[in-house]
């Protein structure tokens, strides 16, 4: 009994620690302009776009996250071998790793840049000056939490996985639930919020990002304060939410069933977010109303 | 990606390239294979030098499959590359019971046989029909596994499978073997497997666009390839006395430095403009 | 030559019928190495061990090739509202949903072989449902735009008309339902196979250790970690390869796209199999 509980108290903290890696992430990588959207942030200059946003092309953001990660548990994993305590332990491996991706974005924001000279994109210094560090700051956190709720799994709730191992399955996670609900967002309504609201960006107006702000010409940094508004929050409660069923359904109903209690729940909970998205769905088609022609 | 990926003709053909690079890697993972072999500690800083070898190499191959356009991102390619690399890296160090001195040579020949069939599965049964496709997954595959082999060296000084399976304690006269802490028991590997996988299609990928010019592409591979020595020096305390890791994470520090202040004076002579603070004058205003 | 013109058009999702069978072939010769190896000893478990355990991986393997094609992605124009999927790539999307059913289905390796695998495919498929829900709530109140398919008229599970909810001048956007059960089936399947290659090399590893002489409580953490990475390694292989099938972006089951698994899973049913075997012999008593 006290390991159920136990088991949920430790549930329950690595759920919310995740809701706060998603949420850093997801502003993270908006700040810096990775993954998807980082696409048109390249193609704007090509097309005549002179812009001043941090192009942070380091792959996309499951394998970065899943390397950041990854190599924090890395490097705790090895302090807490030397017998250092655990939670400065976590806090090295997280220093080092934030320090590796603040190398990789300025990297990344040289090499793009320099490599569009042809269409006269400057390479602007006090952007990597003052971008790199707000990103380097994002990340930090939700490496932190990411790690320490790796740590919990592998200490409190005895997961086989060695801790570098759990930092892969965990930090790719991350990645792409982060990526998935977070890019859209950022995507069509800061880097587009020119267009229409509520249709999809026409393809003919690639590349026309948003460039000016209220004081002139805007960098990326805006992206924290506006990611934080619905696309941070709904990343966090992603990632919050599919670390906590995957750990609830497991130390709650384990023992039942020989196990099978846990895939009962498992099955059923993922029915109720099919039909949670169903009334998602249909509540757009309702209160939106088909597209119509321009009167 | 709406990204134009254009073939940069001029510089250092590739093949002359991959030979620097396989030999710099060879040599530098002999080096280590034979002071480990000696009982010296003290020259696994050779594993990183061997990676920054092999990620030359594995960084023009890269560049080559791509400009043919692949359908999707260059990342892919890393993930494949260190994903068949670690397989056949774990099989040549099993191969050391033979002999330490044949696992580089055994890792590459084992992991460009798996990468050819795997190049050979991507050009016919998937039909990609792309010229280099089946020769650039399987010097992929090679430098996936020469590359972990490189880091792998750095952190615990050993390529061999046993040594990188257990620690090895003497106590009160009893030799005991412990599995759970060891380089792939506690998955360090997971660290050197990733390190490598984003340190392979960084610059290309870094480095896209129209006026990417090759010594700048190669001057940020040696780069990355210090980055990753950095963070393996450090788990290195774990496994190697301190002097030795101190030794790699000094070199590792000095070369990383070195690389990268090269870097970013390339990246300034080659951009359209250095500016601090200063807007951007635009065609429309 | 630029890097979406990828291939040229007509040809493109064409079986290859010669090349299948050699690679078929391919895999039966691998198939029988195994059975040969550990007839002769060299790996434990005597003959039918390794042959079992190389097929169960071929199997894991083919079964992550065709849930890979079930996931919806839209790359780069979903990130702008311009196509339906998830705006982020293939392999790394299916290979996140994968690793998240292996979590679950290794924590449920020691209740036994039916409980892990289905453990490992409700966390894959588990982790799906919730991104996609999110990633639906986050086009309609946050962007205010409906789910659409631009590739037919109607959503063939609810019957939805998707035609008049495509924003002008885009191929779709959000996720429809079909799109939506296509995660959840993909990230099932790739659980599920990635579970088993895991579970296989798992119980191999445990039996060969007595005869290399590796015993004692760490044994059991060192096979995890050769299993795992192995798993991790072969999931990144094979989904890759299924990446370069889609070759891009692909809405779901309902995607013409679609009708080109049985490529994939031929190329992965090989792939996996010189894989597998290598990763055998990697505890080979020499």
């Amino acid at each position: 009994m006290q390991e159920i509980i136990i088991g949920i108290g430790v549930t329950a903290l690595a759920g919310a620690l995740a809701a706060v890696a998603g949420a850093a992430e997801d502003t993270e990588s908006n700040i810096g302009s990775q993954g998807d959207p980082n696409s048109q942030v390249q193609l704007a200059p090509q097309m005549g776009y002179t812009h001043r946003i941090y192009n942070k092309a380091v792959s996309g953001e499951p394998p970065a996250y899943t390397l950041w990660v990854t190599l924090a548990c890395g490097v705790a994993w090895a302090f807490l071998m030397m017998n250092v305590n655990a939670v400065l332990a976590i806090i090295f491996g997280t220093v080092l790793a934030t320090f590796v991706q603040g190398i990789y974005a300025t990297t990344a924001y040289l090499g793009r840049t320099a490599s569009l000279s042809k269409f006269g994109q400057p390479v602007f210094i006090d952007v990597l000056k003052s971008v790199t560090t707000v990103t380097m700051g994002h990340a930090f956190v939700a490496i932190f939490t990411t790690v320490t709720a790796c740590y919990l799994m592998s200490t409190m709730l005895h997961h086989p996985f060695a801790l570098p191992l759990l930092g892969i399955v965990w930090g790719l996670a991350l990645g792409a639930a982060g990526s998935a609900t977070g890019n859209p967002y950022y995507g069509k309504e800061r880097q587009y919020q020119n267009q229409k609201f509520g249709a999809g960006v026409p393809i003919s107006a690639s590349g026309n990002i948003v460039r000016y702000a209220e004081a002139g010409q805007r960098s990326s940094i805006d992206n924290g304060f506006f990611t934080a508004k619905l696309g941070g929050p709904a990343s966090g409660l992603c990632f919050g939410l599919i670390v906590f069923f995957e750990l609830w359904r497991t130390v709650l109903f384990e023992q039942v069933a020989g196990g099978w209690g846990a895939v009962i729940v498992g099955v059923i909970i993922i029915l109720v977010f099919m039909i949670i998205d169903r009334y998602v769905e249909k509540w757009a088609r309702k209160n939106y109303g088909p597209y119509t022609a321009e009167a | 990606m709406s990204v134009k990926v254009e073939a940069s003709h001029d510089g250092i053909p590739h093949n002359k390239v991959m030979g620097m690079g396989l030999i710099l890697a060879l040599v530098s993972l002999y080096i280590a294979v034979a002071a480990s072999y000696a009982g010296i500690q003290y020259l696994a800083f050779f594993g990183g030098i061997a990676a920054v070898g092999a990620l030359i190499w594995g960084n023009s191959t890269i560049k080559k499959l791509c400009s043919y356009g692949i359908g999707t991102g260059v990342p892919s390619a890393g993930m494949l590359a260190f994903g068949s690399g670690v397989i056949a890296m774990l099989f040549a160090a099993k191969l050391a019971v033979i002999s330490p001195f044949i696992v580089p040579i055994a890792g590459l020949i084992i992991a460009l046989i798996v990468g050819l069939i795997l190049g050979w599965i991507t050009n016919s049964v998937l039909n990609m029909k792309i010229p280099v496709m089946t020769r650039s997954i399987a010097e992929l595959a090679a430098v996936g596994c020469l590359a972990l082999m490189g880091l792998t060296v750095v952190a615990t000084g050993h390529v061999t499978f046993a040594e990188i399976t257990s620690i090895n304690f003497e106590f009160l006269g009893v030799s005991m073997n412990f599995y759970d802490v060891s380089y792939i028991g506690a998955g360090i590997i997971a660290v050197s497997f990733m390190l490598g996988a984003i340190a392979l299609q960084h610059p290309f990928n870094a480095c896209l666009g129209p006026g990417e010019n090759q010594d700048r592409i190669n001057m940020l591979t040696i780069e990355c390839g210090f980055l990753s020595m950095i963070v393996m020096a450090v788990i290195s305390f774990a496994f190697v006395n301190s002097i030795a890791a101190w030794i790699s994470l000094i070199i590792a520090l000095i070369g990383w430095y070195w690389s990268y202040k090269k870097y970013f004076a390339l990246s300034k002579r080659d951009a359209a403009a250095w500016l601090d603070a200063k807007p951007f004058s635009d065609a429309e205003e | 030559m630029s890097a979406i013109a990828a291939k040229p058009g007509a040809n493109a999702g064409a079986f290859q019928p010669v090349a299948s069978v050699i690679a078929i072939i391919l895999a039966i010769i691998f198939i029988g190495v195994a059975y040969f190896l550990g007839n002769s000893g060299i790996l434990a478990g005597g003959a039918m061990l390794p042959a079992q355990t190389l097929v169960g991986i071929i199997v894991g393997a083919a079964l992550i090739a065709f849930g890979v094609h079930f996931v919806p992605v839209g790359g780069a124009p979903a990130a702008m509202g311009q196509s339906p999927g998830i705006a982020t790539g293939v392999a790394m999307l299916a290979t996140g949903a994968g690793l998240a059913g292996l979590f679950g289905g290794a924590w449920a390796a020691s209740l036994g072989f039916g409980v892990a695998l289905a453990g490992g495919a409700i966390g894959g498929g588990l982790m799906m449902a919730i991104t996609c829900l999110m990633v639906n709530i986050s086009y309609v109140y946050g962007m205010g735009i409906p789910a659409a398919s631009g590739k037919v008229e109607k959503d063939p599970i609810t019957g939805d008309s998707q035609a008049a909810y495509k924003s002008q001048g885009t191929e779709g956007h959000g996720l429809p339902f079909i799109s939506y059960v296509g995660g959840v089936i993909g990230g099932l399947f790739g659980g599920l196979g990635g579970t088993l290659i895991y579970i296989e090399l798992l119980d191999f590893y445990n039996a060969s250790f007595p005869a290399l002489n590796i015993a004692g409580e760490g044994a059991s953490a060192l096979a995890v970690g050769l299993a795992g990475i192995f798993a991790i390694g072969m999931f990144l292989v094979i989904a890759v390869l299924s990446a370069y099938n889609i070759t891009g972006t692909i809405e779901g089951p309902h995607d013409p796209k679609f009708k080109r698994f049985p490529r994939a899973i031929v190329a992965a049913i090989c792939a996996s199999g010189i894989c597998g075997l290598v990763a055998l012999l990697v505890v080979a008593i020499l």
